[in-house]
């Protein structure tokens, strides 16, 4: 006759180690890049951010496709678009993407009452928003740099040169892009927070965040062009990180609101920094009152 | 002596020109303690304070041994927290937002989900742990956020009005399941304006009102009264009447008789009116009264010395007042004499 064993299944103290602060902000950040890609949520929430990402990704397998096409064609000497001209689509995408995601990371916390959890937790209002940015930053970094990444690894597999030669006759572009990623990020990142810590629902959020970037390219370039105002130019906030995104892949021309106003590249990356400072500092604010 | 989990001096809080708190002082046991007070009592305004979540404006404050908000971030490891409010994402399933809370108090991912799914299955939730929360009824709601609360076995748990909008099966199932916390090693504080819940579940009371501390002490010490509490068996009229007759005050409630009296030797005279009336009794013991009669007790003798307080005050005030017209006359009378 065998012996039974009974199992207590009741409350067990936990004795296992206890990461204190940086391990909350280790949760954090991995909840954020879950929320920002709709992980563990239903699958309307996966919509957005996928469907993004598969329009920023179409045109370099697009291009990639037609290269190896054209190529077996007999066909060599096809010249599609630049990395810079790519960000012309990647960073409108990231501009809808970063809008949609600063809402869904802040908002939601707020309106059902989650941060009242968190101000019981071992962390601060600087680290809750620290992990909320870091998520951001690898998602928006992630997601504007692998289209790039297919579009340089295509084209170093169709180059005529062979892909190691043109891997190491082009690594620079990839160094130059991460640069522009980072700087796009924080050009666009901090005013959408803004935006998210003022609205009580996240597609509000990024509906006024988006509204505004769109509608201040436009009307600067009016008052620039037409009315003459230059100091106008300083107000294009979606343009100054594609001047700065020219300057770092040393791309010629005046085509950009602020350039158009006369203003060198320095000026917008110092426009950039003091927006996102500004940004920064209102959103650190609102999460100073208590909760 | 058990060990003091909570200590405050003199603490004091407000909301602007609104006092929330002033002058509490308090020494609090391990086990189980029930906060009392109406609303605006200043009983969340405390837990906040104790979270380091507000800052005090007077006074300090020392949760488990350690100050707040000086050392807030190592309370809050060790402590959790039950709002009252909604604390819960719709979209998320139990066992996620419970996993996270748990990660939250520094947990490794691996022991935040083993834990989460036993507090769920703790607490009842074990067959609704995969379902997102925002269809959960009021009464899941409300174990979903004490899941959250005790999921990283917390040495103090917070717990503000934890029966809030459970109907009464709901309310018996939380109140046990409160009971059973200090079972698993879990100090609680249990803020509640529902004095019932709290003389169930707390053998430590805090009552505040007006953002002073009304009583604080043992239940059994607060609930006891110089009175003594005789149940009879048949009629209690002969007792009651040798009581009376033996100079002590008797209030007859169906057949219990109630006895008071300013005398050492209350429990002798009550026995040789029982021996001389040759009643038969069923129980005799001191009178305990309710936590809402010493509430209400309490609030009225606090109101009663606030409004002697402010009438003196009144008093005050016009007495400078006074001064004042006389100076002011006096300087007028000075200014026309020049």
């Amino acid at each position: 006759m065998s012996e039974g064993v009974i199992y207590d299944l009741g409350y067990h103290p936990h004795e296992g180690p206890r990461l204190g602060r940086a391990g909350a902000v280790r949760a954090l950040y991995r909840d954020g890049l879950r929320r920002t890609l709709g992980l563990r949520r239903r699958a309307r929430a996966k919509v957005a951010p996928w469907g993004l990402l598969a329009i920023a990704i179409l045109p370099a397998v697009a291009f990639i496709g037609v290269a190896v096409f054209t190529r077996q064609m007999g066909v060599n000497e096809v010249e599609f678009f630049s990395h810079a001209q790519y960000f012309d689509l990647t960073g409108t995408i990231a501009l809808l993407f970063i809008a949609a995601a600063a809402g869904e990371l802040l908002v939601p916390d707020r309106t059902n009452g989650v941060l009242q959890v968190y101000a019981s937790r071992p962390l601060t209002t600087g680290d809750y928003l620290l992990g909320r940015a870091a998520a951001l930053l690898t998602v928006v970094f992630a997601f504007m740099e692998l289209p790039h990444l297919v579009l340089f690894l295509g084209r170093a597999w169709v180059a005529e040169e062979g892909f190691g030669s043109y891997v190491a006759g082009n690594a620079a572009v990839l160094w130059q892009t991460t640069l522009a990623c980072v700087v796009y990020f924080a050009a666009l990142a901090p005013p959408a927070f803004l935006f998210a810590v003022f609205s009580k629902r996240p597609a509000l959020a990024a509906g006024s965040f988006v509204g505004a970037m769109l509608v201040l390219s436009p009307a600067t370039r009016a008052l620039v062009t037409e009315a003459g105002l230059k100091p106008f130019g300083l107000f294009a906030l979606q343009e100054h990180p594609a001047v700065i995104k020219d300057w770092i892949m040393g791309v010629a021309g005046r085509r950009w609101v602020p350039q158009r106003a006369g203003y060198d590249p320095w000026v917008s990356l110092v426009v950039v920094m003091v927006v996102a400072l500004a940004a920064g500092y209102l959103v650190v604010r609102r999460y100073r009152r208590p909760v | 002596m058990p060990e003091t989990i909570i200590v405050t001096r003199e603490l004091g809080f407000s909301y602007g020109d609104i006092v929330a708190l002033r002058d509490v002082t308090l020494d609090i046991p391990a086990g189980c303690v029930g906060l009392v007070g109406a609303n605006g009592a200043g009983k969340t305004t405390l837990l906040r304070l104790l979270l380091g979540i507000l800052r005090p404006a007077a006074g300090a404050v020392w949760a488990l041994g350690h100050p707040v908000p000086a050392a807030a971030l190592a309370v809050r490891s060790r402590v959790g927290y039950m709002p009252e409010s909604a604390c819960l994402p719709p979209d998320q399933t139990a066992a996620d937002f419970v996993g996270y809370a748990a990660e939250l108090a520094g947990l490794t991912p691996r022991a935040a989900r083993q834990r989460a799914s036993d507090v769920l299955g703790l607490v009842g939730l074990h067959e609704e742990r995969f379902r997102p929360m925002g269809g959960f009824s009021t009464g899941m709601k409300q174990r979903a956020k004490l899941a959250q609360a005790i999921v990283h076995d917390p040495d103090l748990v917070l717990l503000d009005e934890p029966t809030a909008g459970l109907d009464p099966e709901g309310r018996e199932e939380m109140l046990e399941l409160i009971g059973r916390l200090e079972g698993f090693g879990i100090n609680a504080v249990v803020s509640s304006h529902v004095l019932t819940d709290i003389e169930r579940t707390c053998q430590w009371i805090v009552m505040l009102d007006g953002g002073g501390v009304l009583r604080s002490g043992p239940l059994t010490e607060i609930s006891a009264t110089d009175e003594v509490s005789v149940e009879v068996l048949g009629d209690p009229a002969p007792l009651a009447a040798a009581l009376e007759a033996a100079g002590a005050a008797v209030e007859v409630q169906g057949r219990v008789v109630v006895v008071r009296a300013e005398r050492a030797d209350l429990y002798d005279l009550v026995r040789d009116a029982l021996a001389d009336t040759a009643t038969a009794v069923r129980r005799l013991g001191p009178r305990r009264t309710t936590l809402e009669d010493i509430f209400l007790r309490g609030t009225g003798d606090l109101r009663k010395a606030k409004d002697l307080r402010e009438a003196e005050d009144l008093r005050k005030t016009e007495d400078l007042r006074k001064t004042e017209d006389l100076r002011e006359t006096e300087d007028l009378r000075g200014a026309e004499d020049v």
